[in-house]
């Protein structure tokens, strides 16, 4: 069929070469992605009907029944499922059950003045999403009228601490220690010993603590407490033994094994961290997990980060300010977007100061070389002498940026 | 005392750290066209599990149990979501289920749809699902009205989303830029069309085309026929007049690309402007499908479909652009003509194993 022609021209030869190759990468480009500009919502399917859909925590028949009471204006019904969800939510790491604890004290959450217990459980889940001016109100509320409330003591040494309200977060330690005993006293009072330059005592006054105390799990969150301050006093040996002393007696302590998996990544040994993480879901242990694949090249780094990218994108597309502090470790270590980072860690700053928050936005400036993005930071540790070697460290690498 | 302090001093002291984000979030993607909606709601299965005890309490919900319970799912979501527009209520129907993936986990997909007494821009979405088990749920909704997406997060209250406000006529044009060069199914059939169209025939033999000019001609009457034939079926597709199924639509389409690409084989049609004009025709109905995917405006319908055929016909105009000067100059080459061969050969193949894998689909 094909008719002979004049041969060509060489010098053409090469412009056809290019041409039949474009040709063919188009077709090849064609096979691959045949009509690539549908819709873009991720499109649905319809499962077999044996298939499991999603795992769901089971919820029992006495469970919902308490929900209705709940929501009928049970105040007891009320307190019991919002206890049990908050438990829920540290046990697992999942801020889910928060909202569904806010759900169950709806008929109260506007309310002024509610009943005490209920005024402590909002404050609690106001911190724990992060609305620490909305939970210190309440504590303060509560305080008022019943001063002698160890729970809301210790709670609200917490929140001033993140506010930097050091001096409330002392006289609440103080108060923990007369009505709830020297454990919880020393545990609560070691991060704001370390803050003002007096860890070393906080240290050995915990140690005795924990020595002495008779309480398991009051022992095993000191023992975390005892890991971090360990930690800021430069002493990584002591700090790992600790944190796998707390894990002994709570392996699952989501708080306690991002602890100990942040030492083994700043320790250099991304794989055992990588171990100890497993596939545990909560969010702050798969940012862990993250970070250890990227820094092993491993197979599941790329699927991680995707996972997280999504979770990530998902919150800010709900508008939240819940997860600044990771997304900016994520920005950072796993992504490797210095700039993106300081924003987050500087919108972090901002809401929350603790010694984590303050070493995320130090390590974002370093990488950005940016020494302005850390004047908050370097300010706050000016303030007193921190005995915090995490972060003295950093502040001089960040003193000698240009 | 002691014990109820563990709890809270325990959540005191972790919560900052280790709780952040995947909390409950539902979708809501509204797409309007005229007083039309049509869209999904999505739901976490578990949230839904609180909601409307779906799981027969073993923990692991089967799509069994799910489709049992769509009569409770419709129920609900007719229940917990309304739209409308100044003019009133726009009555939902609530269509098929399904599965899809979040950041979250699994979620439920309820499509839906929704005819309002009036144009369905601006758009008021009431959405209250989910907000009784978990108050830190969120709607977050994309509502789309053929001139740009809106995304708008419901808390609780009613939301109501502007879609673009001016006619987007430039927005169209790129679109039906981008669509041509893509959619590779029309590149091809341009191509397939295009490459014989610098020889002409001497007996039954192929010659090179001795001047431009006669090239030129050819050429245009070949883009020409196919505009004309593709602008009609767009016309009468997306106003409604004459509609095909996207299935017999899309693997037809694919099939002309074959038939076109054959023709230089088999050159039994030397006329190739009449197989341009006849097959163009289905190509039409294909950029109907994308335009209304797209989401029409409704007012300004005539402007998205100018706007839309303007811009497939400057993505043609490129290639021919492209193409013609290239193959004009090597037109005398052997090279060419075997190119040409192989190409329409590969054309051919690659076209029909499109028909087929679009039928399947």
């Amino acid at each position: 069929m094909l008719v002979p022609l004049p041969r060509g021209r060489g010098r053409q030869r090469w412009v056809l070469a290019l041409g039949a190759l474009g040709l063919a990468g188009a077709l090849i480009a064609a096979k691959v992605a045949p009509g690539a500009t549908r819709g873009r919502a991720a499109p649905t399917t319809i499962p077999t009907a044996d298939a499991v859909v999603a795992e769901v925590p089971p919820l029992a028949a006495a469970a919902r029944t308490a929900r209705i009471r709940a929501a009928a204006g049970d105040v007891d019904a009320a307190i019991a499922i919002a206890r049990a969800a908050i438990d829920r939510a540290r046990a697992d790491g999942d801020p889910r059950y928060l909202g569904q604890a806010q759900a169950a004290l709806a008929r109260w959450w506007d309310e002024p003045a509610p009943p005490p217990p209920l005024l402590l459980l909002r404050a609690t889940i106001r911190q724990a999403l992060h609305d620490f001016a909305g939970a210190r109100v309440d504590l303060d509320r509560l305080l008022a009228d019943h001063p002698d409330d160890a729970q809301a003591r210790l709670t609200r040494a917490v929140v001033a601490q993140v506010g930097d309200d050091r001096a409330t977060a002392a006289a609440d330690c103080a108060a923990v220690t007369r009505l709830a005993g020297e454990l919880w006293g020393a545990a609560c009072a070691a991060p704001l010993a370390a803050a003002a330059g007096a860890g070393p005592a906080a240290r050995a006054r915990l140690a005795t603590a924990i020595r002495g105390g008779r309480d398991a799990t009051a022992a095993a969150w000191a023992t975390t407490a005892l890991g971090e301050l360990d930690r800021q006093l430069g002493d990584d040996g002591a700090a790992e033994l600790a944190l796998r002393t707390a894990l002994a007696a709570a392996p699952d302590d989501v708080y306690t094994l991002a602890a100990l998996a942040d030492l083994l990544l700043d320790a250099g040994r991304p794989a055992e961290a990588l171990t100890l993480v497993g596939d545990r879901a909560a969010d702050a242990l798969a940012l862990r997990r993250a970070i250890a694949l990227h820094r092993l090249a491993a197979p599941g780094a790329a699927a991680a980060r995707a996972a997280l990218a999504a979770r990530f994108a998902a919150a800010r597309a709900r508008g939240d300010d819940l997860h600044l502090r990771e997304r900016a470790r994520f920005e950072l270590e796993v992504l490797g977007d210095a700039r993106a980072a300081v924003q987050s860690a500087t919108a972090g700053w901002a809401i929350q100061r603790e010694a984590a928050d303050a070493r995320i936005l130090l390590d974002a400036a370093l990488a950005a070389r940016d020494r302005a993005a850390a004047a908050p930071v370097l300010a706050w540790m000016r303030r007193a002498a921190i005995d915090d070697v995490q972060l003295t460290r950093r502040r001089a690498a960040v003193e000698a940026l240009p | 005392m002691r014990a109820a302090v563990v709890v809270v001093a325990a959540l005191a002291l972790t919560a900052s750290g280790a709780v952040a984000h995947t909390q409950s979030d539902g979708y809501v993607e509204l797409t309007a066209a005229g007083a039309e909606v049509t869209g999904r709601v999505d739901l976490a299965a578990r949230d839904l599990e609180l909601a409307i005890d779906l799981d027969d309490g073993d923990g692991a919900l089967r799509w069994r149990e799910v489709a049992a319970a769509a009569p409770r799912l419709h129920a609900y979501l007719r229940d917990h979501l309304a739209l409308r527009v100044a003019a009133g209520p726009c009555p939902l129907v609530l269509g098929a289920l399904g599965t899809v993936p979040r950041a979250d986990g699994a979620h439920l997909a309820i499509a839906l749809r929704a005819t309002c007494p009036g144009p369905a821009d601006p758009l008021t979405v009431d959405y209250r699902a989910l907000f009784a088990v978990d108050a830190q749920h969120r709607g977050l909704i994309r509502f789309d009205s053929g001139a740009g997406a809106t995304v708008a997060v419901a808390r609780g209250a009613p939301v109501t989303l502007v879609g673009g406000a001016r006619p987007a006529v430039r927005r169209f044009v790129v679109e039906g830029v981008w669509h041509i060069w893509r959619g590779f199914d029309h590149v091809c059939f341009l191509i397939a069309l295009l490459l014989p169209g610098v020889f002409v025939r001497r007996g039954r033999r192929l010659a090179p085309a001795p001047t431009l000019g006669g090239v030129v001609r050819d050429v245009l009457a070949v883009v020409t026929a196919f505009t004309l034939a593709h602008s009609i079926t767009l016309v009468v597709a997306t106003m409604g007049w004459v509609r095909l199924a996207p299935g017999v639509v899309e693997p037809a389409i694919a099939l002309s690309v074959a038939a076109a690409a054959a023709n230089n084989l088999t050159r039994t049609v030397d006329a190739r402007w009449a197989v341009a004009f006849a097959l163009g025709l289905l190509h039409g109905f294909g950029f109907s499908g994308v335009l209304t995917d797209l989401g029409l405006p409704g007012a300004t319908l005539a402007p998205a479909l100018f706007g839309f055929n303007l811009g497939v016909e400057l993505g043609q105009l490129a290639i021919v652009l492209a193409f013609l000067p290239l193959a004009f100059l090597v037109r005398r080459t052997r090279s060419y003509r075997v190119g040409m061969w192989l190409a329409s050969a590969a054309m051919v193949v690659i076209a029909l194993d499109w028909a087929v894998t679009r039928l399947a689909a």
